[in-house]
């Protein structure tokens, strides 16, 4: 009894090792195809016709969604904020709740989000069609690095375009807070304007002009639009199993890049928080 | 050149069929049979012009000493979690073309990832142009591919791109040609396959039959004048008339550039119209490899079964 407890003691530990290796493994691939998808946009060949294809797919595109979420989030917040803040008296305030809100968290996480459902998805469904399409080996077959033609483009155009959606989905949110404060609550639109204002100046500066709020809502979309592009290309390149795999591929992108994004954004708060102050 | 894969087929560049193949344990029909057997391949080969001009290339280079080897695989071992290949060696001369055939699931696309170093063998090498690739760093392995050009089983056309920037991209990729240079060579190409270039040159793979993309495939393969073609399965999934056309294609690649060539297919049909030698994959091994006349000659009987009488 003892000896076969032991042996199925050692069984088990066996598969815990080998699945913990699977998982290290599957780390050591997602770093190593972020590092070399960086390292490529500084050699020769670099894709730039692809990257301006890709930062109209993924930016350009995502633009109309950007702006209804951020719209009606901004919209839903100041009507919550101004439920709370009447027992207060103190509705005037709904700008600084507003901007507060949408810069530093709702802002990049929503776009991030948004973007990691839309682009996330439609790049392990591409890369995975190609994958079991076998065009990601006939680009191999042609001489042409998959990574630096695929991956490195994608990379770039959504660390360049998802903070810039994230500005405008900040920008959106605030607008829309703007329309109910003056529609609903008959706060002047200027006194709304100027509270959003004094909410940003109030935390303060980074190199005398740089608010932080800013730099709060600028490195998430940043390090969020490396996760994202990065997550679904792993997974678009490693599909196999045919159209069920791509299916497979896209599901666990969208999944994993949102836990990522959620998780990585408290880390990424208290780091900014360490480093810059409330 | 001694440590070269199967030296032995040095000896075999003849005109004669081989005597049994060492170490195979297959033997070859001997004979009144060799000629029974000679004689239904030109049966075969008869109303075929095409084909049969091929079989005499065939026969001048099986007879020419002065081609090199081309493509060689010697003494390779694959495994996965079970294995794939063992010991497998065989090689091409150029202007060769060689089908390497065998049941599904036997190895003989892997031999072509072998070849174009996408996979690594455990043990062994592979040989291209008498470099060894295995060892190559993967920005060296992406030239030794330029040399070659694969015909995927499914064609495996860029679907975002026409026809003309399918065929134009390894051209935009390699090479500096003018794009005036670029259209004249895809329309080369375009029309080399019977492809009428007006026609198809603006349309997206997917407003292309299964032929006409299996045709744009090659001419993409093609599109570098590489002096390595292989194909993956060219001819499965097409109609009779269609599985002709590709076939003479590949013989008309072979006669008219001297393009050597490494064709998987279990397609026999057309395996004996193209191949100067074939390669049977049986059991992870390479059970034989030789002429088609001598295969048919073969009195083993999972070979008589694997050809089906053919």
């Amino acid at each position: 009894m003892r000896g076969r407890l032991t042996h199925e003691t050692i069984h088990l530990l066996e598969r815990f090792n080998k699945a913990a290796k699977r998982q290290v493994h599957s780390l050591q691939e997602f770093f190593v195809l972020g590092g070399k998808s960086i390292g490529f946009a500084f050699s020769r060949p670099f894709y730039g016709g692809d990257l301006v294809q890709q930062m109209e797919a993924i930016g350009v595109q995502s633009l109309s969604i950007v702006l209804l979420t951020g719209f009606f989030t901004g919209m839903v917040l100041a009507l919550q904020a101004s439920v709370q803040l009447k027992t207060f008296g103190a509705t005037m305030l709904i700008g600084r709740f507003v901007s507060a809100s949408m810069i530093r968290e709702l802002g990049p996480l929503l776009a991030g989000l948004m973007v990691a459902g839309r682009v996330g998805s439609g790049i392990a469904a591409q890369l995975g069609s190609m994958r079991v399409t076998e065009q990601i080996d006939a680009l191999n077959t042609l001489g042409t690095d998959p990574i630096r033609k695929l991956v490195t483009p994608r990379v770039l155009a959504t660390l360049i375009m998802l903070p810039t959606l994230t500005v405008i989905n900040d920008f959106a949110g605030i607008l829309g807070g703007s329309v109910i404060a003056w529609a609903y609550v008959k706060i002047p639109v200027a006194l709304y304007w100027r509270t959003v204002w004094e909410q940003i100046a109030a935390g303060g500066f980074i190199f005398r002009y740089i608010p932080n709020d800013f730099v709060h809502g600028l490195v998430k979309p940043f390090v969020f639009g490396g996760i994202i592009a990065v997550v679904a290309c792993n997974f678009g390149l490693k599909t196999s199993g045919g159209t069920e795999g791509v299916g497979v591929a896209t599901t666990r992108t969208v999944v994993t890049s949102s836990i990522l994004i959620l998780m990585t954004d408290y880390f990424i708060t208290q780091l900014l928080l360490a480093f810059l102050g409330s | 050149m001694s440590d070269r894969p199967d030296d032995r087929s040095d000896e075999r560049r003849s005109h004669e069929p081989a005597p049994a193949r060492e170490g195979t344990g297959f033997p070859v029909r001997r004979g009144a049979d060799r000629e029974r057997v000679r004689a239904a391949i030109r049966t075969e080969l008869e109303g075929d012009e095409e084909a049969l001009s091929q079989a005499e290339t065939r026969e001048y280079h099986a007879g020419d000493p002065s081609h090199h080897r081309v493509i060689a695989l010697q003494n390779v071992h694959l495994a996965f979690d079970e294995p794939i290949l063992e010991d497998v060696s065989f090689a091409a001369v150029e202007g060769e073309t060689i089908v390497v055939a065998g049941e599904s699931g036997t190895g003989k696309s892997t031999i072509l990832k072998l070849l174009l170093r996408l996979l690594v063998p455990d043990r062994g090498n592979v040989y291209i142009d008498d470099e060894e690739i295995t060892q190559l760093n993967f920005p060296d392995a992406l030239k030794v591919r330029q040399k070659m050009g694969m015909v995927f089983q499914g064609a495996a056309l860029f679907d975002s791109m026409t026809v003309f920037e399918n065929i134009a991209y390894p051209l935009r990729e390699h090479t500096a040609l003018t794009e005036a240079e670029i259209e004249e060579r895809v329309h080369e190409k375009l029309s080399f396959v019977d492809l009428d270039p007006d026609r198809v040159i603006d349309q997206l793979p997917s407003e292309l039959s299964g032929g006409m993309r299996k045709r744009v495939g090659i001419a993409r393969g093609m599109a570098n004048n590489p002096e390595i073609m292989l194909y993956d399965e060219p001819t499965s999934g097409l109609d009779p008339l269609t599985t002709a056309t590709i076939t003479h294609l590949i013989i008309k690649l072979q006669r008219e550039l001297g393009v050597t060539s490494i064709v998987v297919s279990h397609d026999i049909r057309s395996a004996f119209k193209m191949a100067s030698k074939i390669a049977v994959l049986a059991n992870r091994k390479i059970a034989f490899f030789g002429s088609p006349e001598e295969l048919s000659g073969s009195d083993d009987k999972y070979l008589r079964d694997f050809l089906g009488g053919y």
